[in-house]
């Protein structure tokens, strides 16, 4: 130990400044952060309040290990050379990461600079995401650590005016942290489906974005596709689409699940005024529901029987492909207008 | 922003229209004025699914499912080609002889005595492939054999249970009372035991098709050795016509065709305008299986069968064409006890356990075959 720490003697300096609200620290990360950005290091620190010592100097070991671990070249290389990384790996604890993810966040992107890699969790920190999620975010997306910190804050403040700041960027960014890295215009034509095809208010467009992020990743057209299924074949209104998160689904699992309760006689799409003969199966009980749960309770059906319906309806659906993209006959009748809501 | 909510009606329409009829099976056209609001197809629905609900109460869930997405077929061996080949083409495709495997499995059993029933009467020298339970592989299309006729007819293996219990044995006078378009026709010839064939049919544009299919299948020297003679009748008078004749008799009567209203507009039985002509089914059938039944000599057999599921047409015809024969001729007719048929068969088909008399196959997403209706009868005086 003594050995590790010659070498990278700052550390101690470092952590020993930390050690007194060690055992806090994750539960604060966020306000310490603000802190810490607030005051100037030091200070900041110091007047937080000291706790004993024997599990300190436990932890304190175990960073230094975590350092050590750092591949050599990682360790002396980098442009600000070692003070950025011990600066680095300070402030990440500050934040709340553990040894164990500093250590892994570390090593994503071996030849980026440490500071970018603050930079870039800096920014996640300040739009209200925890350090867990920002860890599993950066571990499923690591090109997210070669943003331009200047377009990560752009898309910040973007995704705050959709109303997706605070707690609510935690979720999209565990589901779809491509929403940092996508093309602004593709973000811009699923905003745009979701407004001026599928007629949802703007207070709907950032419920759904925050509560199906992955709609971000789908094709728009195929979401216009869902949303037409929904409202149309299935019957379901569209605070309904948004409340129940229909769209999150793929597109095969909800028609599975649907036509093989609607061929059975357990779902009927409603008229006009919006009745039905039967009383439909609540959408959680179709859609959120293991398939195990789905055939036991909802469609009352075995599974080998519902494996053949699945091959057959793929059949179905492959000779005679989905009219929504494509053009079709019926193209000439403009007639036949009706309001949408 | 005019635009995309046209499209989106139009989708409605499609979706909302469409909503009961699986894609592959709709009809095509366009929207008009003129379009239906109610298509036949959906009445269909709407009755079996008042009718059947009651009929099969627990039952009908997984029945309809079936009857809504694609059936599954058998591949009938046309013994007139080089059907040893044939065979083992289709047992290439991994599907497999259900009869010789039915067989053979009681056979099997017979032997370790674990069955104590006799063999059953079945009619002889059928080959038909099908893909095991939950496999939905097709068969490719049958093709010209080196012999000049075609190597295989493709047809719902539930359609040759009829046949297979009509109990064939060589030099048997037989009579097909409705025949087109000709697949038990044809089975009965792959029996090889008709001495002479009558196939009837009252619609001569049906036993059009129903000589194309003898044409394609038959030899020619065969078809005239066996007799076939192709008829356009009205069934009900055969008893008049030929009375105490045919050794076996099959009587495979129109009905409500369950599978085939639910995808087909056209012509469908379920029209508004044949309501009249619906409702007048069983009546018809009784007359046809009354006419089968006179034509039959005492001691012969006759096989009533059906592709519907309805009580009314299957078992109902049945006693009430019993009680008709003992009341208005005499004559007395027993129904045979096909339940060792329905063991035998149960590992390709699901059968319905409660006839009261014959019996029934479901249709069934693991073996979508049927709905197939049949029933055995001797005529015993
Ligand atoms: C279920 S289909 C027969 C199918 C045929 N056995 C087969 O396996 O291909 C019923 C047939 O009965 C015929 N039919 C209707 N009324 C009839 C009658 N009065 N006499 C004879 N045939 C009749 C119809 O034209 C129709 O072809």
């Amino acid at each position: 130990v003594l050995n590790l720490h010659r070498q990278i003697p700052l550390t101690w300096v470092c952590l020993a400044k930390l050690m007194p609200h060690l055992g806090e620290q994750k539960r604060t990360a966020v306000s310490l952060f603000r802190k810490l950005t607030t005051t100037s290091n030091g200070e900041g620190l110091e007047e937080l309040p000291l706790i004993g010592s024997k599990k300190h100097v436990q932890e304190l070991k175990c960073r230094a290990d975590l350092v050590h671990c750092l591949p050599e070249k990682q360790r002396l290389s980098v442009d600000g050379g070692p003070l950025t990384l011990e600066k680095v790996v300070c402030s990440l604890l500050h934040m709340g990461f553990s040894d164990a993810h500093i250590n892994e966040l570390l090593s994503i992107q071996p030849h980026a600079s440490p500071q970018q890699l603050l930079d870039v969790i800096s920014e996640f920190i300040l739009l209200g995401v925890n350090p867990e999620p920002v860890y599993v975010a950066l571990k499923k997306s690591p090109q997210l650590l070669k943003m331009p910190v200047g377009q990560i804050k752009k898309r910040s403040s973007y995704l705050r005016k959709l109303g997706l700041g605070e707690g609510k960027l935690k979720r999209v960014l565990h589901s779809c942290p491509e929403i940092f890295t996508m093309r602004q215009r593709d973000i811009d034509d699923v905003i745009q489906v979701l407004k001026e095809k599928c007629l949802f208010t703007m207070q709907q467009v950032t419920e759904i974005l925050h509560r199906c992020p992955n709609v971000l990743q789908g094709n728009p057209s195929e979401l216009e596709y869902k949303f037409q299924y929904a409202y149309f074949r299935m019957g379901i209104k569209h605070v309904d689409i948004v409340r129940t998160e229909f769209l999150k689904y793929s597109l095969t699992k909800i028609k599975q699940r649907h036509i093989y309760l609607e061929r059975l006689g357990r779902y009927q799409t409603p008229d006009k005024k919006g009745q039905t003969q039967i009383a439909n199966p609540l959408l959680k009980d179709i859609l959120r529901v293991p398939e195990a749960e789905f055939l036991a309770k909802t469609a009352c059906s075995s599974a080998e029987e519902f494996v053949v319906f699945k091959k057959l309806l793929a059949r179905e659906e492959e000779e005679e492909p989905e009219s929504s993209t494509s053009t079709e006959e019926e193209e000439e009748e403009e007639g036949e207008e009706e309001e949408l809501c | 922003m005019a635009a995309p909510i046209v499209r989106s009606v139009r989708e409605l329409m499609r979706l909302v229209d469409f909503a009961l009829v699986p894609r592959r099976h709709r009809h095509k056209k366009k929207w008009a004025a003129t379009e239906p609001k109610f298509p036949a197809t959906q009445l269909a629905l709407q009755n079996f699914d008042m009718t059947y609900s009651v009929q099969f109460e627990d039952l009908w869930p997984s029945i309809r499912v079936s009857l809504l997405s694609e059936q599954k077929y058998g591949a009938l061996v046309n013994n007139f080609a080089d059907w040893d080949c044939v065979s083992a083409r289709l047992e290439q495709l991994n599907a497999k002889d259900f009869v010789s495997e039915a067989i053979s499995h009681w056979e099997l059993e017979a032997q370790s005595g674990h069955s104590a029933a006799p063999s059953p009467a079945y009619s002889p020298n059928l080959r038909c492939f099908t893909f095991a339970r939950g496999d939905v592989s097709r068969f490719p299309p049958s093709r010209l054999g080196s012999l000049g006729v075609m190597d295989y007819y493709l047809m719902d293996a539930a359609s040759l249970l009829p046949v297979l219990a009509l109990g064939l044995h060589p030099g048997d006078t037989v009579l097909d009372l409705c025949a087109a378009p000709g697949g038990k026709t044809l089975a009965l010839l792959q029996t090889l035991c008709c001495g002479n064939l009558a196939a009837n049919d009252l619609s001569t544009s049906r036993t059009g098709r129903l000589q194309k299919v003898l044409q394609s299948y038959v030899p020619q020297d065969i078809r005239e050795k066996n007799q076939v003679r192709v008829t356009s009748w009205d069934g009900r008078k055969w008893g008049e016509l030929e009375g105490d004749t045919y050794d076996r008799v099959l009587v495979d009567v129109p009905c409500t065709t369950d599978r085939h209203s639910l995808y087909e507009e056209e012509n469908n039985i379920f029209q508004r305008s044949r309501k009249k002509e619906r409702q007048m089914l069983p009546m018809l059938q009784v007359q046809l299986l009354a006419a089968g039944l006179l034509a039959t000599r005492p001691g012969g057999h006759v096989v009533y069968s059906t592709c519907s599921l309805s009580h009314l047409q299957n078992e109902y015809v049945v006693q009430g064409t019993i009680e008709l024969l003992a009341n208005q001729y005499s004559i007395r007719v027993q129904v045979e006890d096909l339940s060792h048929f329905r063991k035998l068969f149960m590992d390709t088909f699901c059968f319905f356990q409660s006839c009261q008399v014959g019996e029934l196959v479901l249709p069934n997403l693991m073996a979508n075959f049927g709905p197939m209706y049949f029933c055995k009868l001797h005529r015993l005086t």
